[in-house]
């Protein structure tokens, strides 16, 4: 399915969207597959799948560790596209944005890349570390592979870029709550609901809010505030990782959490008047 | 230059948190920095205190050893031992024309590191400084000298605990607070405008060098050699002369143990481009685009990415770069401590050592300038370490 799909799925149901985050390789790619097949059981509606990067600078510890695991176990691009086939031979239909760091990318080729990630199966592709000034070869090649490059809108964007980004986005708009990296915060700041709104007032695109989200209540606030959904990653990987020589036996945990954060994205929706 | 790019180098490959903090630093150096306010500010502290002009000295003792006319460039008498200086009190004038109070910075050899906490205190600001644990080890008395200055010094542990690292980490501090904060970094690269920021403020060492060798010369040098990895001195000796066409540009890099996977740092080498740090660079990385850790004994070259516009000027074959080894870097100290009489820092000794390792490449008449970027107070032990042991 493709993300527009999704998205107009999810309105007419009257839900908001939830995207868990999921470095792929951590600890082993059994694993991953196990997991997302979990999290998108109990409620996850698209995938957000991570391909290691030995840098990942807009991470916190939680991701930086978990690529680190990643790349020591041998995870290359290479073998999690292939991750991505398995997925969709699974079964699996829901959307999925690959997300990595440029140099991926740009040493395999873009194109190259883009093209690869579209065959296996991926819709769209986030890179946090283009921001719109580089974006020229992204978007081009995006165009010709038919894969969605997202832009990401931060706190300090001015109204100015924000007019620059909507203009080129498409897919939609990753709105990161926080002047900082991705990984769990006890409280989401006003600064997050503030900026939904505020983006909201520019464009109709989907809205997809994200870092330091890792409960029912975040999820649901966010929704509540404009997003057409949550983005929660660091939040799961802290479960499993607390096992990580039998990780399986954290899916339980995990399940209720992808339940309840779903939860919340329904919730918030309701609230809406 | 456009937007900072190179050649195929340089760029803004960062988030977009720090996306409109980069475009006002752009506007604020535009600003700013031509201004006679600024300039004379920025000149009376490079006089005053940092003790600029730093000479030109004829080596006659080394220049014999390597069979043409060496000049070297005292960078090693600014304020801190090193050139680092020139570059810190610029920015931190910089911070403080932005209304910003505190500045973030990473520190490898520990000189930027000094040189950020020295600038920080001259111009009442807070200073933080990031730096690897297996450095904050074996820079010892510059981490010594960081806390006696008053700054915060935060080790970083997650990588190999080197420079790499705590690049990665000071970029990931500067987005929780880059409104408040500058992060005041210390080489030639990162994402634009650092490079031409630092490039700029550094550039005092050439302008200087050419002022100086046609008093004592009447000509422009022949060569200028310079060691690096970010390219901060080099481009700073360089930038003048990049239009003299005539005149020859040597980068040496750190070749650490030897050029084979995991032992070096030599990028032009064994490195191709890459993204890393918010630039295309000449990087060290593996076939899929991970990026390896660098290696040398000089904690200062240990980066894997060279700058984008050293990165661009290599390409072009406008500089020509070089590399040395580690134990011909220890040699190399030796021989300028016995020649004349000066301990080099370990960096510096890369450019020293590259000069002896290929006497056949300088004409007797040839007239070369080395920037002489360090002192190697600060390498004393590992020096001493090294020779006791071999």
């Amino acid at each position: 399915m493709n993300l527009e799909n999704k998205f107009r799925e999810l309105q007419n149901k009257g839900e908001g969207a939830h995207m868990p985050h999921v470095y792929y390789g951590d600890p082993h790619e059994e694993f991953s597959l196990k997991l997302l097949e979990t999290l998108v059981e109990n409620g996850a509606d698209i995938i957000e799948f991570g391909i290691p990067f030995s840098d990942p600078t807009a991470d916190g510890p939680t991701f930086q560790a978990v690529c680190e695991r990643a790349l020591e176990n041998g995870m290359t691009p290479s073998r999690c596209i292939e991750g991505i086939k398995k997925l969709r031979t699974k079964g699996i239909d829901n959307p999925i944005v690959v997300t990595t760091y440029y140099n991926i990318p740009y040493v395999m080729g873009v194109r190259k890349f883009l093209d690869k990630i579209k065959q296996a199966g991926a819709q769209a592709i986030i890179v946090p570390n283009v921001p719109v000034e580089e974006a020229d070869v992204l978007l081009a090649e995006g165009k010709k592979s038919g894969i969605h490059p997202i832009f990401q809108i931060a706190p300090t964007t001015t109204e100015e870029r924000l007019k620059k980004i909507t203009d080129i986005a498409s897919g939609f708009l990753y709105v990161i709550g926080v002047e900082g990296v991705t990984g769990v915060r006890e409280s989401l700041g006003d600064s997050t609901l503030k900026l939904v709104q505020r983006v909201r007032k520019h464009t109709d695109m989907p809205l997809m809010a994200g870092f330091g989200i890792s409960t029912k209540k975040q999820a649901a606030a966010v929704v509540l505030a404009g997003a057409n959904g949550a983005i929660a990653g660091s939040a799961y990987a802290r479960i499993y990782e607390k096992n990580l020589k039998n990780p399986e036996t954290t899916l339980p945990e995990i399940t209720k959490l992808v339940e309840q954060i779903k939860q919340g994205c329904i919730e918030g929706y309701k609230q809406r008047k | 230059m456009k937007n900072g790019k190179f050649g195929k180098y340089g760029g803004q490959y960062v988030n977009e948190v720090l996306m409109p903090i980069l475009i006002e630093l752009e506007a604020a150096f535009e600003k700013h920095y031509k201004t006679p306010e600024f300039q004379d500010k920025l000149n009376t502290l490079l006089r005053d205190y940092a003790g600029r002009p730093t000479p030109l000295y004829h080596a006659k003792n080394f220049s014999k050893l390597i069979g043409c006319k060496v000049y070297l460039k005292r960078e090693d008498l600014v304020c801190g031992g090193s050139h680092k200086l020139n570059n810190a009190l610029g920015q931190a004038l910089l911070t403080k024309e932005m209304g910003k109070k505190r500045m973030i910075t990473e520190t490898a050899a520990g000189q930027h590191g000094l040189a950020t906490a020295m600038a920080g205190n001259v111009c009442g600001l807070e200073t933080e400084v990031f730096m690897g644990v297996k450095d904050i080890k074996r820079q010892a008395s510059n981490v010594k000298r960081i806390k006696l200055l008053g700054a915060k010094v935060t080790p970083v542990d997650i990588g190999m605990g080197v420079l790499k690292d705590a690049v990665s980490d000071t970029l990931r501090k500067w987005t929780t607070c880059s409104q408040t904060t500058h992060y005041l970094m210390g080489s030639t690269v990162g994402p634009h405008p650092y490079p031409e920021i630092v490039a700029t403020f550094q550039s005092v060492i050439g302008k200087e060098i050419k002022k100086q060798i046609v008093k004592k010369e009447d000509k422009l040098p022949d060569t200028i050699v310079a060691c690096g990895s970010g390219g901060s001195n080099a481009l700073g000796a360089f930038r003048p002369f990049i239009k003299e066409k005539d005149v020859r540009l040597i980068f040496v890099e750190g070749g650490g143990e030897s050029l084979e996977a995991d032992n070096s740092a030599a990028a032009f080498k064994i490195g191709k481009p890459g993204v890393l740090h918010g630039a295309v660079m000449q990087v060290l990385q593996d076939e899929n685009g991970q990026i390896k850790p660098s290696r040398t004994r000089a904690a200062g070259l240990n980066y894997p990415g060279r700058g984008p516009e050293i990165s661009g000027l290599v390409d072009s074959r406008r500089a020509k770069s070089g590399s040395a080894f580690d134990n011909e870097v220890f040699e190399a100290v030796k021989v300028m401590a016995r020649t004349e009489g000066l301990i080099p820092a370990l960096e510096t000794a890369h450019a020293i050592a590259y000069m002896v390792n290929n006497k056949d490449e300088f004409d007797k008449n040839e007239v070369v300038v080395l920037n002489y970027s360090g002192r190697g107070d600060k390498d004393l032990e590992t020096i001493m370490r090294y020779f006791n042991e071999s």
